[in-house]
Order: structure tokens, then C-alpha cells, then sequence
């Protein structure tokens, strides 16, 4: 223990040249040292009294009074404090006045010796860290002594207070001295035999009070004058010893210094903090037991006066003394690690181990030297580490903590067992690493963010800007995002996050937008997916963004006021970046409704529809002329087909309509303002109105060939518009849509154009072809897929007739929607049959007519696939184009799939005659099919496995399997 | 109907028509492009997709009188394009057979 610059030997040796320092002064000059009441005293001060002690009564009266005054250690034990400054005062002015009329030689001569011991004391305490706090006491001792005689004497000339300020600086210094090289185990070890001592002396303590009392006027004048003086020094150093904890370390009490605000985040320092717990209660049962020694000391101290008197005794407390001395040396040896507590036993004991002192500690219970043993352990050390880098205040914390803990295993080792110390000590260990390790982690993140701090701090262009500059800047950006229709205006990022989170599955919530009444409002995108900085950087800046808005329109109500500035002087300015930039051109817009870009295409393009017929009947009479197949003579008015402009110009009025109708969705008004709902409810029937005439599926049959929707549904954006208006319609207008798309089946694009996919030439033609064949299946007839499984037998029939019932019926089941389409209607029929089957109410049943008027109705498809089923494959077709084998036609099995599909949900229908057809026909298709899996010509076991799948989805259908069929 | 009493106003309400259909871009630097217009802005910025640009590349022989000029024709094909609009030169529906 040798890091507080301690050392042992040093310390040991210096004790001792103290020692005999000190009794070689007192011994050389026989005037000077007062050491009244110390165990070695060696009796001179008894000399010296002989001199003049008659002239006492003439000095001071009478001695009457004198008498128990001079009893301090009698009386200031049980007494009160308060009483003590009156006490000291009488004292004073008896010595005073000898030590004015008795020459300054005295004094000077006794200030040398403790001068000494001053400077020795301190060239030992030098080597302490915890000097600091003493010697700081120490020179404010000094300071309260000059002041002290000053406001206690009455009548004291300046020199008498010069000399009697030295001296009783020199006294008390000389007496913590001699006290202060003592260390705890000293003290216990007097404590021990003070208590034997007392046994025996208790009985003759009363008798040497009483003698004491009797000898106080003849005979301890000189004695007396000493121990006032004494009294005094050790009344202010009480005082003193009561001050520093406040004066000194006042942040312990109240709040913790300001660099003990970080730390208190880290792990390391409750650590800290349990650990100066532990250390305060342990520092606490010390100060008890301290308080105890102090009390037998203050006995001992008045053995000590009785030792004066009772030479015999004191014969033998040497005795124990030199024993005591001899003890104190081993256990130095022992516990010499225990430094600081030796220092800071040091400390204590410079002035509470005087009499007064331990009589407030005693009545108050807890003085607040106790109540801060921690604040005079700590104060010193953050005194001193305050000035130091972090680094170093950490290192020596950590030594610090090292030491208390070496402290403590030293406090328990005398108490403990080794075994439980032992215990102990490998706990601390582990406690330490633990703390090392922590203090480690601390550090390295404490470097890194001064280093961020540091980097900060040395930006060039810190606070170049102001807060309201910042705000300014702010609001500058957000008034660029500020618009009357947030929604339409952020509308994809609105679209595609609902999009996004509905396919999360997440709860849809309300749209991402901030409005700000009827004012206008920020679109703010979608929202982040996971939690993090930019979450909560987009949550600030909403809130930021609101509470600007909310500024910007208070600042707009004062500004109508502003009005009243007017005739006042000076430039008041109209204009500020809010004002709108000018607009290079200004387009009038014919209908507000509608944006400028596309105002022109009026309601008048669209062809206004035939008024009268219900939707139901309307589909009626289409099915009906559809069935019929030829028009019987009704007069209808014709027109030239659309054209692709203007079909396109109609779509986009379409578009416009189906985002208006989005729009006013989302605008709905709750049920509960009546009026505004049925206004809204109204409006909204009169857009999806407007739609449904626009999208011209009522205008007649003959009208036009192709028919206007036909028209419309030719471009790829048509085909993609048919899900989204169908959203906003009725069933029964769907109906009709479905029928009608039946009925011009064969003037759709994609039915046209059939034939160019049956060719490998990779033309754009044919891609063309092909997209809007795939964006007819993914868009319309997706969209009539929930109608058609919602039909009844007898609708489906119609439809399947509509669709079967023209002479170019072939042609229809030559194209993907077509097959695709007759195959829901089979498929749809078949489901109801089933459920014919099982059901159990009659009105579920249909009537036998009917199941036989869809025999017949199947009957007739026969008779058109019979002589062409081979046709039906796309393979085929493309292997007669191109001349190869249909089997080696790549992809074929993808292409034939949907066929394969038809031609299984047909043989469902079938009756055996006809299945035996089919069979028939596709015997050698099957036969080939299945070969060529099993010999396995160069295709990949993917493609086998679909051609398998495929067969054997026609023949599962039959009650077959591809298995069963052997090559 | 004739294209007056369509209303067209304005010559951005024709490329609108073509929205989502092919148009053919002509280009400044000999280059032209075929793609399905996705979206455009005023300044004739476009977005086209499904795109084939294609570049000529003319080769001035060297020594010889004009007209003796060789044309190379490149082309490449793009998944998605955005096209500055300073460099559009004219943008049509493809011509229909």
C-alpha cells in the first residue's frame, strides 16, 4: 500500500523520532512544554507553580470562586456547550492577565517545541492524499483563533492576544501532534487499560476530583491558565471540526458536484455508491467505536490529571504504556496496508478527540464529523480529482475502491476469522474484476462520446443558426407541402402504402395524411415499417410540422388585423415567401371539376345512352337477340365504331370518373348528419351513374361493330380499368356487362387476334397480342369470375349458349378466354349438379326442363368441339404453323393446360357415348403423351410431370389414370 | 366527331390519349425510341418501359463528297427508361397497320 506515497517504515521511524523529539524537548527546556493532561507528562508544569502563587489572591481577589472553574474535565462531560463559551471566558482572563505580567519568553520559548512537532506533523501528513482536508482545517483554525480571543476578551492588549493566539495555536497543533501519531489500534489498546486502569482508580477518582478542586487554588494555577487556554483551542476546533464537513464538502448534503451527474447513469457507480453504503456503516460502527474510545479518553484523560497527583499509579500506566507501544508496532506491521484509515484516523482525531468535541458528538448523537465520515473521506479526493483528466479520476477511483476494500478486509480481519476474511476478500475480488470490467466498458463508451462531443464542439459552423432560423427555414419547406388534397396529391405513395399494408395484413389505418381542417393538409407518405430513427424522426417532424402550421395560421388571423397599421410609418411588407410563384401560363379551366389537362373531353363524347329499360330487362334482350342470333327487324340507329382516339379520350374521362368515385368514397360523411349523407350518397349515385353511361354497355347491339365497349375494352388500360369500375357497380349492371362481353365475344382484340399466337415467330405483334390476352384473363374475366359462380343453371346456360351458339363458335374456344370462360360455366354446372345431389329443399332443385335444356345445350357443344378437339390444343395449332410435332413445341404443356382443363370438365358432362368420342379422339394425343414421358425424350422432369398432370387431369375425369395406360 | 368539338386545348392532352400505350419518341442525337408511355410531365419528361432505342450512327467517309455518308443503325433494348425531356424532339402512337 504504498500508492498514497506512504511508507510503512517511514511512518514508523518518524513516530518514533516524534516521540523522542518531544520528550527530548520537554526534558531540554524545562519551560516551555505544556502538556497537560498527556500520559507523558512529566510532571514539570508541578515546578513550575512554585513561584508566585501567593500573589494569586491578591491577583484575582479571592479564591473562592476560582475553585470548580477550573475543573473543566469535570464539568464540561456532563455539561451543557452552551454553557462552555462563558467558562473559557473567565478562564481567559486569568491567564491573560499572568501571561501579561509573566514575560513573552515563555510563550515563544513554548511555541518552539510545538513549532516543531507542527512542521513534523505536517511533513507526515504530507505524504497523505487526505491532508488536504486537515491542513485546510488547519489554517482555518488559525483564522478562527484570531478571532476568537478577539470576541472573547474584554479587556486583552494586542500583544497579550499575539502571544496567547501563539500560544494556544502552539498547543493545540502540539497536542494533536503528540495525538495524532497515534493510531486506532493504539487507542484501543489505551482504551483497554484505561479500563483496567479505572476499576481500580474509580473509587479514588472522586477523592482526587475533590483534591483537584481543593489544589485549584494554591496549587494548578499555571496548570489551570493551560487548560483554559486549552479548553479554548479545543472549543474552537470543535467549532472548527463542526464546520469543515458543511464548509468543506457542502455537494454531499445537498446536491452532487456537477461531474457526478454522468457517472450516476453508469452501472459502475451504484456500485460505487453500494460500496460507499457498505463503507459508511463500517466507517460508522468505527466512529462508534471511536466515539467510545473518545469517552473512555476523556476519562483517561482525566485519570491523567489524577496522575499528576497519584505518582504511584502513574509508575505503572508507563508501564502499560511501553506495552502498549510495543503491541501498537506489531499491529502496525500487520495491518500496514491499512494507510488511509490510519490517515484518516489522523484526521479525526486533530480535534475530535477533544473532551468538548466528543461531549457534542455524545449529547447530539451524531455530530456532523459522524454524519460525514464519507464527505471527509471523498472530499479531498474529489478536490484533488476535479483538476485531473478523466482518465487519471478513473484510475483512481478504481484505486480508491481498492483501497476501501483493502480497508475493509482490514477492518474485518481483526473482527473475522481468517476463513470468513478470506471469504471476504475473494468476494471483493470478484466484485472488483467486476467492477474493473465495467469501468472498462464505461470508459471505452465515455471515449467515444467525448470524441463525438469533440467533433461537435469543433464544427466550424456551430449555432450558426438560430432556433428561429431554423423553424424559418422549416416553414418555408413545409409550405411547399402544404395542398388542398393531400390525399390526391401524396396519391401513390397513399395507394401503394394501403396496398403495402394490406398485403402485411396490417390493420388498415387511416390515411397517412396531416390536414389542417378545410384548409389543406401534407401528405406523408407511408408509414415506416419497423420502429427506429426514422420513425421517430418522421413522428417529430409531423408534430413539428403541425405545430408550425398551427403558428402559420394564427400569424394569418393577426395579419387580417394588420389592416389597422395602416397610415402608420415605415414599409410594411404585403408580400412574403408564402405568396404563390407566378404562373407562366394560365390556362382557364372549362370545368372546375375536372383538371385543366383533360377538361375538354365533355359529357358530350360519351353517347348518350338509351333511357327507359331497367338494367335486368336490357340484359334480358340482349341474351334474347343473342340467342336468337339474328335481329328480327328492330330499326336501330347505326354508327361508325369508335375510333382509338376517341375511345381512349373516353377512357380517360373513365379514369378520371372511377378516381373522382375513389375519391368521394373515402369522403364519406357519417350516417349520423343526415342531410350531408344523402347528399353525399347522392352524389355519389349520380358519378357511378355517370360511369356506367360513359363505359356505354347499354347503347344496342347493333349500333356498332365492334361494339362501343368492345371499343373501350380494346386498349390494355380498358382491360385494366373493367376491375376498378366494377368495384363501384351493381350486381345487376355487372350482368349485363358479362352478357354483353358474350355477346360480342368474337369482336374482342384478343379473340381477333388469336391466330397470331399460334406462331413462335417472336414478333411485337404477336407480344402485344399476348399481354393483352394475359391482361384480358388477369383483368375482365377475373372480374366476372364471383358473377359466374354466383349464376344460376339457367343463366349459365344462357351465357354458355350467348357464347356456343354462332357459327364461329370454334373459333371462340380457340382462344385462352374463351376456353377459359366456357370452362367456369362448365365447371359452375357441375358445382350445381353437386349440390343437387345433396341439397334438400326443392327450390334448390332445378326443374327437370331445365336440366334437360342444358343437355341439350351441351348436346350442341359436342357437335362443335367433336370434329375439332385436336385443333383446340395451341400446340397442335402451332406445330401445323410451324410444321414440328405438336409434342415438341416448347412450353406445349403450359399452353395445352388450359385445354386439358375444358376437355376434363367437359367429360364430367358427358354421357358415355360422348366420352367415348372424346376418348376416341384423343386416343393418339394420350398415347403420345404418355410415351414420350416414359421414354423420356430430351424433356426435364418439370415438364414431365406437368404432361402427366396434364393427361391425367382428363382422365381422372373419366375415372382413369395415366398409369393405366401402357405404351 | 371532329377534333374541334372534342375539345383538345392543349398539346399535352394528346400525349394523355397515349398513356399507357406504345408511342414512338423521336429524339435529339439520331436516336429514337418505342416504349409503353408511362408517365410525363411538362417539360416532356418520360417514363417509358418495355423500350427499344434506336441509334443512328452516321459515318462521314473521310475524303469523299457529301451524300457518301454510311448509316449504322444500333439498337438496344431497355426495361424501363426515364427520358429528359430537352431531348425530346416529338412523341406519336405508333403507326397502325
Amino acid at each position: 500500500m504504498s500508492f498514497f506515497g506512504f511508507d510503512e517504515k517511514n511512518l514508523e521511524s518518524e513516530k518514533r523520532r516524534f516521540l523522542e523529539d518531544a520528550a527530548r524537548g520537554a526534558q531540554e527546556e524545562n519551560l516551555a512544554v505544556y502538556t497537560w493532561g498527556e500520559d507523558s507528562y512529566d510532571g514539570l508544569g508541578d515546578a513550575l507553580q512554585e513561584g508566585d502563587d501567593e500573589l494569586n489572591d491578591e491577583t484575582f481577589g479571592g479564591a473562592g470562586e476560582v475553585g470548580k472553574d477550573f475543573d473543566f474535565s469535570g464539568t464540561a462531560l456532563p455539561g451543557d456547550s452552551r454553557t462552555k463559551p462563558s467558562e473559557p471566558a473567565n478562564a481567559q482572563s486569568l491567564p491573560r492577565y499572568q501571561v501579561v505580567e509573566q514575560p513573552a519568553t515563555r510563550t515563544v520559548q513554548s511555541n518552539q517545541p510545538s513549532r516543531t512537532n507542527h512542521s513534523l506533523e505536517s511533513v507526515w501528513d504530507d505524504k497523505s492524499p487526505f491532508s488536504v482536508l486537515p491542513r485546510m482545517n488547519g489554517a482555518d483554525r488559525t483564522a478562527e483563533h484570531a478571532h476568537q480571543p478577539a470576541k472573547a476578551s474584554t479587556f486583552a492588549t494586542a500583544p497579550s492576544q499575539h502571544s496567547n493566539l501563539h500560544q494556544s495555536i502552539g498547543l493545540s497543533l502540539g497536542g494533536n501532534a503528540h495525538k495524532g501519531v497515534r493510531t486506532l489500534e493504539e487507542i484501543e489498546a489505551e482504551m483497554l487499560a484505561a479500563a483496567a486502569a479505572r476499576q481500580m482508580q474509580l473509587h479514588a477518582q472522586a477523592q482526587a476530583e475533590a483534591q483537584a478542586q481543593a489544589q485549584a487554588q494554591t496549587q494548578a494555577l499555571p496548570q489551570s491558565l493551560s487548560q483554559a487556554q486549552l479548553t479554548q483551542a479545543q472549543l474552537s476546533q470543535a467549532q472548527m471540526r463542526a464546520q469543515p464537513p458543511r464548509q468543506g464538502t457542502p455537494q454531499h448534503g445537498l446536491t452532487p458536484p456537477p461531474r457526478m451527474h454522468p457517472h450516476s447513469q453508469s452501472p459502475r457507480f451504484h456500485q460505487q455508491q453500494q460500496q460507499h453504503q457498505i463503507h459508511i456503516l463500517q466507517l460508522q460502527q468505527l466512529q462508534q467505536q471511536q466515539q467510545q474510545q473518545r469517552l473512555l479518553e476523556l476519562q483517561e484523560q482525566r485519570e491523567r490529571q489524577q496522575q499528576q497527583q497519584l505518582r504511584e499509579l502513574q509508575q505503572q500506566l508507563r508501564m502499560e504504556e511501553l506495552e502498549r507501544q510495543r503491541q501498537l508496532r506489531l499491529q502496525q506491521m500487520q495491518a500496514g496496508a491499512a494507510s488511509h484509515l490510519q490517515s484518516q484516523a489522523i484526521h479525526q482525531r486533530h480535534g475530535s478527540l477533544s473532551p468538548s468535541l466528543s461531549d457534542r458528538n455524545l449529547r447530539r448523537g451524531q455530530s456532523p464529523a459522524m454524519m460525514n465520515p464519507r464527505a471527509q473521506m471523498e472530499a479531498p479526493f474529489q478536490q484533488s480529482m476535479q483538476y485531473l483528466p478523466q482518465d487519471i479520476q478513473l484510475q483512481q477511483r478504481l484505486l480508491a475502491e481498492m483501497a476501501q476494500a483493502e480497508f475493509m478486509n482490514n477492518m474485518q480481519a481483526g473482527v473475522q476469522s481468517e476463513r470468513e476474511a478470506r471469504e471476504e476478500r475473494e468476494m471483493q475480488e470478484v466484485l472488483r474484476q467486476e467492477a474493473m470490467r465495467k469501468i472498462m466498458e464505461a470508459e471505452k463508451s465515455e471515449e467515444k462520446r467525448r470524441r463525438k462531443l469533440a467533433k461537435i464542439a469543433q464544427a466550424r459552423y456551430n449555432d450558426l443558426m438560430t432556433q428561429s432560423d431554423k423553424d424559418f427555414i422549416t416553414r418555408i419547406q413545409v409550405s411547399q407541402l402544404v395542398t388542398q388534397d393531400p390525399y390526391a396529391d401524396d396519391f401513390y405513395a397513399q395507394v401503394y402504402s394501403a396496398l403495402l399494408r394490406s398485403r402485411l395484413g396490417v390493420q388498415p389505418e387511416d390515411e397517412r395524411v396531416l390536414k389542417f381542417g378545410s384548409a389543406g393538409g401534407v401528405g406523408l407518405g407511408f408509414g415506416q415499417k419497423g420502429p427506429g430513427r426514422r420513425q421517430t424522426a418522421m413522428q417529430r417532424m409531423e408534430a413539428q410540422v403541425e405545430r408550425i402550421v398551427q403558428n402559420a395560421r394564427l400569424r394569418e388571423k393577426e395579419k387580417t388585423s394588420l389592416n389597422s397599421l395602416q397610415g402608420a410609418l415605415g414599409k410594411t411588407s404585403g408580400r412574403s415567401y408564402k405568396a404563390a410563384p407566378r404562373q407562366l401560363l394560365q390556362v382557364d379551366s372549362t370545368s372546375p371539376s375536372l383538371s385543366p389537362a383533360h377538361a375538354h373531353i365533355s359529357k358530350a363524347d360519351v353517347t348518350p345512352p338509351r333511357d327507359g329499360a331497367g338494367a335486368t330487362r336490357e340484359a334480358a334482350n340482349i341474351g334474347r337477340r343473342a340467342l336468337r342470333t339474328t335481329g328480327d327487324g328492330e330499326v336501330t340507329v347505326r354508327k361508325e365504331p369508335l375510333t382509338q382516339r376517341e375511345a381512349l379520350m373516353i377512357l380517360e374521362r373513365l379514369y378520371d370518373l372511377v378516381l373522382d368515385i375513389e375519391q368521394h368514397k373515402r369522403e364519406e360523411v357519417p350516417t349520423e348528419e343526415e342531410e350531408a349523407h344523402t347528399a353525399w350518397s347522392e352524389h355519389l349515385s349520380y358519378l357511378t351513374d355517370q360511369l356506367w353511361k360513359g363505359l356505354q354497355v347499354s347503347v344496342i347491339l347493333e349500333t356498332s361493330e365492334p361494339h362501343p365497349f368492345v371499343s373501350l375494352l380494346t386498349p390494355i388500360k380498358g382491360k385494366r380499368l373493367l376491375p376498378r369500375v366494377a368495384r363501384h357497380l351493381g350486381s345487376d349492371q355487372l350482368r349485363i356487362l358479362l352478357t354483353l362481353i358474350l355477346a360480342c365475344f368474337t369482336q374482342l382484340d384478343v379473340v381477333k387476334h388469336a391466330p397470331i399466337l399460334d406462331s413462335l415467330h417472336d414478333t411485337r405483334e404477336r407480344r402485344e397480342v399476348e399481354d393483352q390476352t394475359q391482361t384480358f384473363v388477369g383483368s375482365v374475366v377475373q372480374t366476372l369470375l364471383p358473377l359466374i359462380a354466383k349464376t344460376d343453371m339457367h343463366m349459365t346456360r344462357a351465357y354458355l349458349g350467348i357464347l356456343t351458339d354462332r357459327p364461329d363458335a370454334v373459333n371462340v374456344l380457340r382462344t385462352g378466354p374463351g376456353i377459359a370462360l366456357i370452362t367456369l360455366f362448365l365447371s359452375r354446372v357441375a358445382v350445381l349438379k353437386q349440390n343437387m345431389a345433396t341439397a334438400t329443399e326443392a327450390s334448390e332443385i332445378p326443374p327437370p326442363e331445365e336440366l334437360a335444356a342444358w343437355q341439350e345445350q351441351l348436346d350442341h357443344l359436342f357437335e362443335i368441339v367433336g370434329p375439332h378437339i385436336l385443333t383446340l390444343f395451341p400446340s397442335v395449332r402451332i406445330g401445323i404453323v410451324s410444321g414440328l410435332g405438336f409434342a415438341n413445341v416448347p412450353n406445349a404443356d403450359v399452353l395445352d393446360q388450359p385445354v386439358w382443363q375444358f376437355l376434363a370438365s367437359l367429360a364430367v358432362h358427358a354421357n358415355s357415348e360422348q366420352q367415348s368420342l372424346l376418348v376416341t379422339a384423343l386416343r393418339e394425343v394420350i398415347l403420345e403423351l404418355v410415351s414420350s414421358v416414359h421414354k423420356g425424350w430430351d424433356i426435364d422432369p418439370e415438364e414431365r410431370k406437368t404432361r402427366l398432370n396434364n393427361i391425367n387431369l382428363f382422365l381422372h375425369a373419366l375415372g382413369l389414370d395415366a398409369s393405366q395406360i401402357t405404351v | 366527331m371532329d377534333s374541334a368539338a372534342s375539345g383538345i386545348q392543349e398539346p399535352f392532352d394528346l400525349i394523355r390519349l397515349s398513356l399507357s400505350e406504345r408511342v414512338f419518341v423521336k429524339l435529339r442525337g439520331d436516336r429514337e425510341l418505342t416504349g409503353v408511355l408511362h408517365a410525363y410531365d411538362g417539360h416532356m419528361n418520360l417514363i417509358l418501359s418495355d423500350v427499344e432505342e434506336t441509334i443512328m450512327i452516321v459515318d462521314q467517309v473521310e475524303g469523299s463528297a457529301n451524300g457518301q455518308n454510311t448509316v449504322n443503325i444500333a439498337k438496344r433494348k431497355i426495361d424501363m427508361l426515364f427520358v429528359r425531356g430537352d431531348g425530346v424532339i416529338l412523341v406519336s402512337p405508333p403507326l397502325r397497320t
